[in-house]
């Protein structure tokens, strides 16, 4: 322990104090008409001296934790046994995957509506997550104005119902192609812009879309949005209480059983899963097409991908546009679940929120994707009182996942021949 | 912190709450839905403590036909999504009856929810007229319309005889509704409305907008909208010079905009409904607030008080749990409620409503004007 | 003559912001020009000087101190000591330990900052607006025309006069001071300055540390001028002082000066003739098509591509 070090581990308590106490610790609350200070209770105090404690301690012995921890052995990846036959495993993770989808289409019939609810929105994020992979994760392109394409898809269905009376299934196709569309006209002029250049201008189209739908008030209802958004149907059976449309029958009164809300919540979950499974087989196809290893070289390393012969634009372009598609498809669901739409749902923050999924589940990883969508949707309903917190631990997370695994909690793995070692 | 530290007791309360529910099986669940975060959380904490008074109140004289009132509380935010999330919640939680939502674009997408469930909803504070004007059966609310309310301060401006208006609004449907409906009173008046514009809420620079509203040269403006642009407005205003009088809506009067207006908040007129809390058979109840350190001036706590009490005698009158017996209930009789003698049209809308201009003072205070 | 007094006093109007956009724009663009990264955490920094100004005000008021200088800097004073705390606390947690990996992941991890800056306040403060008490009161008038008076407020010259002293004592710093050179030297060149004994983490650190300062000083002025806080109203703010760096040229402080500047009036021109509901897309448009056609801004340098 050098005297530098102690000097260092002094100076960053301090720091801790210095940017946890004025915020923390000195709370500005509304006296009648004038702004007061409230000193907060001893808990948030003791529980700044003792971050501050923490942090001097961590750096005054910071050699000897870091040295220990370097000591600890790490696990061997499949250390000791045979890696599994690549054959065995695509075998074995078809089955897995079969099962969990058969599990999914069973499982509503069980539980309460507010779970299918939930997971209905699980599946539209996965959805979103998927198609933004496509873009960030694959062709390595950082779109923070995700959020714009699927409220495209969302507007597209709303307006195109509201103006034309057209259905879910109609709208689908229409919102999705609408949204994919949307993606090739900005994506044309952009592509060309370096990393962190197009992050910028992808957020600014993202929050230009925004306000002209909030101030477009005589199409689009500005901040009021557009309700009254008609949930699917089946076959013309209608899951409401009453038939809104002329022509459509009900669905209870058709099978002659008692009306349950639930029916049309769990249709709607079987809906938003097929899309989703429908998603994600496409973009494993794509994968594994020339045009995915297209986009994965590019991402790797652009100099040599041109020198190879791939068209930058082209290959970019299609990356950018195939991930608009899916958030199309996506906003055309949401919209039929809510019923409701209007421009507060897509904020930035939503663009962040699936960013930050495709961060956590490991950048173009599929099944991680999957299970970060879960997580980042479940946990925060599972801990309601925590729910303040969600947007903080996102946002720790998003830095921790960065400093100590940026590949993700389940890095993408390419099929590959691996050569035999030589004995 | 306290906000959390408030949210974490009522979650814990309302879970709580469900557990014994399950045990007692005797008891009617009311849906509480407003803002408890979020910029305008103020109202929401109005909407409450009037909710949780009647709730209590009610249960201490026994309950509604001996069953005892749960009150299930919620957070929307005042956000859209979340109030379609909550409303989908309190769905699953088996609640019958809601009161609530606060802002009328929250209100309108959770009431397609309840109306389908057959959930019976009652909104204190929701003031825009197309919530009832869609013939729903469940939706009831305890507060004037914002076509009732523009009325009242769009005539007021025309008896002040001012050469120009300026209508500035927040582009909400709350705010929008109201300004729209006062300019439309005030042409129809023969008044010239200089200026008709929106404002991004959540905005913090005005001074381009107050140059304009200076050189527009009028003499009143109304503003449609809730108080943290308003009160923003209204000190850049002064900044500028500028001398026209400001008018606002009941969003706006609230003790925060001193906070922000400071003294720049002075001589603002306000429609508000009128001060129930000063009335003399309610004096009773504003000791029992006043007993809890809470606050009865502000525009929707005794309108949330109502609505919970409503829902008691509904059930009582109609001898039934059954939502739609309760509404049909509700729309056959004359009520006795803090905010007066409620009486139900067909919409779901009060009879009657009046709102009373009120001017605002520095200090927070309000006195009622002519 | 009435025109051109609007005109004028939208201009005034449009500098105010202009200057403060720019005192924001410095943090970015002095980062940009050092390691190459958008430090998309330098909104909410700004944000936190301004809610610490407002806190130390407030607890001025409490102890029954009113001397409006001495307040005034106090309020600096201490909203200046925490943005940089936080601005080098961010630098050490978020970015160091990324620095160098590919583009996309301190990227990334900013924008994580970010987010965690916006929650932590508003945890720790709630979500109302605060409103800020006007401590500068008053204004000159001059050349009234059928009613209307041009008006200048003393908030308004406080804030030009803070802004031209905090930009020219920061071109001296950077021109003259040895922190200054080294400054330039590591963005000419990092490996190379490393070699020469420079310390090029202390640098990047006080190249957070000088760019937070300047942002509180921005959050002081924009509260009392706006009139509330809200944890929100960093992060646009932080956007449109990106835009404004973008347009200068990144990693020109002249630049960030020039382009926070035009950014202001445009703002303000759109809103006083047209409206204010397009203000927002007029600035982001300027944006995009700046990036589209000029990616190296007004004054930046070209930047050439290394294989």
């Amino acid at each position: 322990m050098t005297a530098r070090n102690f000097k260092h581990a002094l100076f960053c308590a301090v720091i801790t104090m210095v940017v946890a106490y004025p915020i923390l610790g000195l709370n500005l609350v509304a006296r009648g008409t004038r702004v007061g200070l409230e000193g907060a209770d001893t808990s948030t105090l003791v529980a700044i001296f003792v971050a501050a404690m923490v942090v001097f301690s961590f750096q005054l012995y910071r050699d000897t934790i870091m040295a220990a921890l370097g000591k600890i052995p790490k696990l061997p990846p499949l250390a000791g046994r045979e890696p599994m036959p690549q054959a065995k495993r695509v075998k074995m993770e078809s089955w897995v995957l079969t099962g969990i989808i058969v599990l999914a289409l069973f499982w509503p019939f069980f539980v309460s509506r507010g779970s299918v609810d939930l997971a209905t929105l699980v599946l539209i994020y996965i959805m979103l997550a998927l198609g933004l992979n496509v873009v960030v994760g694959l062709a390595g392109l950082l779109d923070l104005g995700y959020v714009a394409f699927y409220a495209v898809g969302a507007y597209t269905f709303a307006l195109l119902s509201q103006y034309m009376g057209i259905s879910f299934w109609m709208a689908l196709p229409l919102g999705a192609l609408f949204a994919a569309l949307f993606g090739l006209v900005l994506g044309f002029p952009v592509l060309r812009l370096r990393g962190d250049y197009l992050a910028i201008v992808t957020l600014g189209f993202g929050e230009i879309i925004r306000i002209l739908l909030n101030n477009w008030t005589a199409v689009t209802g500005g901040p009021n949005g557009i309700g009254g958004i008609p949930e699917p149907t089946l076959f013309g059976m209608e899951f409401g209480r009453r038939v809104k449309e002329e022509g459509n029958t009900s669905f209870h009164e058709t099978f002659g059983i008692a009306y349950s809300g639930e029916h049309k919540v769990i249709f709607l979950y079987l809906i938003a899963l097929v899309l989703a499974v429908i998603t994600a087989l496409v973009i494993r196809r794509l994968m594994r097409m020339p045009v995915g290893r297209a986009w994965e070289a590019l991402r790797e390393d652009e100099i040599a991908a041109r020198s190879l012969g791939l068209s930058r634009t082209a290959v970019k372009l299609s990356a950018f546009t195939i991930g608009a598609f899916f958030a199309g498809f996506a906003g055309t669901v949401f919209a039929s679940k809510q019923g409701f739409i209007s421009p507060e749902s897509f904020v930035f923050l939503e663009s962040a929120i699936i960013l930050a999924i495709v961060v956590l589940g490991g950048m173009g990883s599929q099944l991680g994707v999957v299970l970060a969508a879960i997580a980042v949707t479940i946990l925060p309903e599972l801990a309601r009182e925590f729910s303040d917190y969600r947007m903080l631990v996102f946002g720790a997370a998003m830095v921790l996942m960065m400093v100590w695994r940026p590949q993700g909690l389940m890095p993408m793995r390419r099929t590959h021949i691996e050569l035999k070692r030589q004995e | 912190m306290k906000t959390s530290v408030r949210k974490l007791a009522a979650a814990v309360g309302a879970s709580v709450a469900l557990i014994a529910a399950g045990h007692a099986g005797a008891e009617i669940r009311i849906g509480i839905a407003g803002p408890m975060t979020g910029p305008v959380a103020q109202y929401g904490d109005m909407q409450f403590s009037g909710a949780r008074m009647a709730i209590e109140r009610i249960n201490a004289a026994g309950g509604v036909m001996g069953e005892q009132l749960v009150g299930v509380e919620v957070d929307d935010v005042c956000d859209p999504k979340q109030a379609v999330t909550v409303a989908n919640r309190l769905v699953n939680q088996g609640v019958q009856y809601v009161v609530g939502h606060l802002c009328s674009s929250s209100t309108q997408p959770a009431s397609d929810i309840y109306e389908d469930e057959g959930i019976l909803m009652i909104t204190p504070a929701s003031t825009s007229p197309q919530i009832t004007q869609r013939g729903y059966e469940l939706l009831f609310r305890t507060i004037g319309l914002d076509s009732m309310q523009g009325p009242v301060a769009g005539n007021f401006i025309v008896n002040q005889s001012p050469n120009r208006v300026a209508v500035i609004h927040d582009k909400q449907q709350y705010g929008e509704g109201i300004a729209t409906a006062v300019r439309d009173t005030l042409r129809g008046a023969g008044v010239e409305v200089a200026m008709f514009e929106g404002i991004t809420a959540g905005d913090k620079d005005f001074s381009s907008l107050v140059t304009k509203i200076k050189q527009a040269n009028v003499d009143f403006v109304y503003y449609g909208g809730y108080h943290p642009e308003l009160g923003l407005i209204l000190r850049q205003a002064r900044q500028a010079d500028v001398s026209s009088r400001f008018m606002g809506p009941e969003g706006v009067g609230n003790k925060d905009i001193n906070t922000i207006a400071g003294e720049a908040a002075e001589g603002l007129l306000v429609t508000l409904p009128p001060s129930f809390d000063e009335k003399e058979e309610n004096q009773d109840l504003v000791a029992a607030f006043a007993a809890k350190g809470e606050d009865t001036s502000g525009p929707f706590v005794l309108t949330s008080y109502a609505a919970v009490q409503l829902i008691a005698d509904g059930i009582e009158q109609a001898g039934s749990k059954d939502p739609f017996e309760v509404a049909k209930a509700l729309r056959a009789g004359t009520f006795e409620t803090p905010i007066g003698n409620v009486q139900f049209d067909q919409a779901g809308d009060m009879e009657s409503f009046e709102f009373v201009v009120y001017e605002w003072h520095s200090d927070g205070s309000k006195t009622p004007v002519n | 003559m009435q025109d051109l007094l609007y005109f004028s006093q939208q201009l005034i109007n449009g500098l105010t912001i202009g200057s403060t956009y720019a005192l924001i724009a410095i943090g970015y663009t002095m980062v940009y020009g050092i390691i190459g990264m958008i430090n998309f955490a330098h909104g909410e920094i700004y944000m936190i000087g301004a809610y610490t100004a407002l806190i130390a005000i407030t607890g001025l008021a409490t102890l029954g101190i009113a001397w409006l200088p001495l307040v005034l800097i106090v309020a600096l004073i201490c909203a200046m000591i925490v943005s940089s705390s936080m601005g080098w606390a961010v630098e050490r947690v978020a970015y160091r330990p990324v620095r160098g990996r590919h583009r996309l992941i301190p990227l990334i991890s900013a924008i994580g900052m970010s987010i965690f800056l916006q929650n932590y306040v508003h945890l720790a403060q709630g979500s109302r607006n605060v409103g800020f008490p006007a401590l500068i009161d008053g204004s000159f008038r001059f050349g009234s025309s059928e009613g209307f008076q041009l008006s200048l407020s003393y908030m308004q010259i406080t804030i030009f006069i803070t802004t031209l002293v905090c930009m020219t004592a920061l071109s001296l710093f950077i021109s003259r001071s040895r922190i200054g050179r080294a400054c330039r030297a590591v963005s000419q060149d990092l490996g190379m300055a490393n070699l020469l004994g420079i310390d090029t983490n202390r640098i990047i650190s006080a190249t957070f540390v000088i760019g937070a300062a300047l942002a509180a000083v921005a959050g002081l002025l924009l509260g009392m001028y706006y009139g509330s806080v809200d944890p929100l109203f960093g992060f646009i703010a932080g956007l449109k002082a990106f835009t404004a760096a973008v347009l200068g040229g990144i990693g020109s402080i002249p630049g960030a000066m020039l382009g926070g500047l035009i950014l202001g009036v445009a703002e303000s021109m759109t809103s006083g003739y047209l409206s204010g509901e397009y203000k927002d897309v007029v600035a982001f448009g300027l944006l995009i098509l700046i990036l589209l056609f000029k990616p190296t801004g007004l004054l930046g340098k070209p930047e050439v591509e290394k294989i």
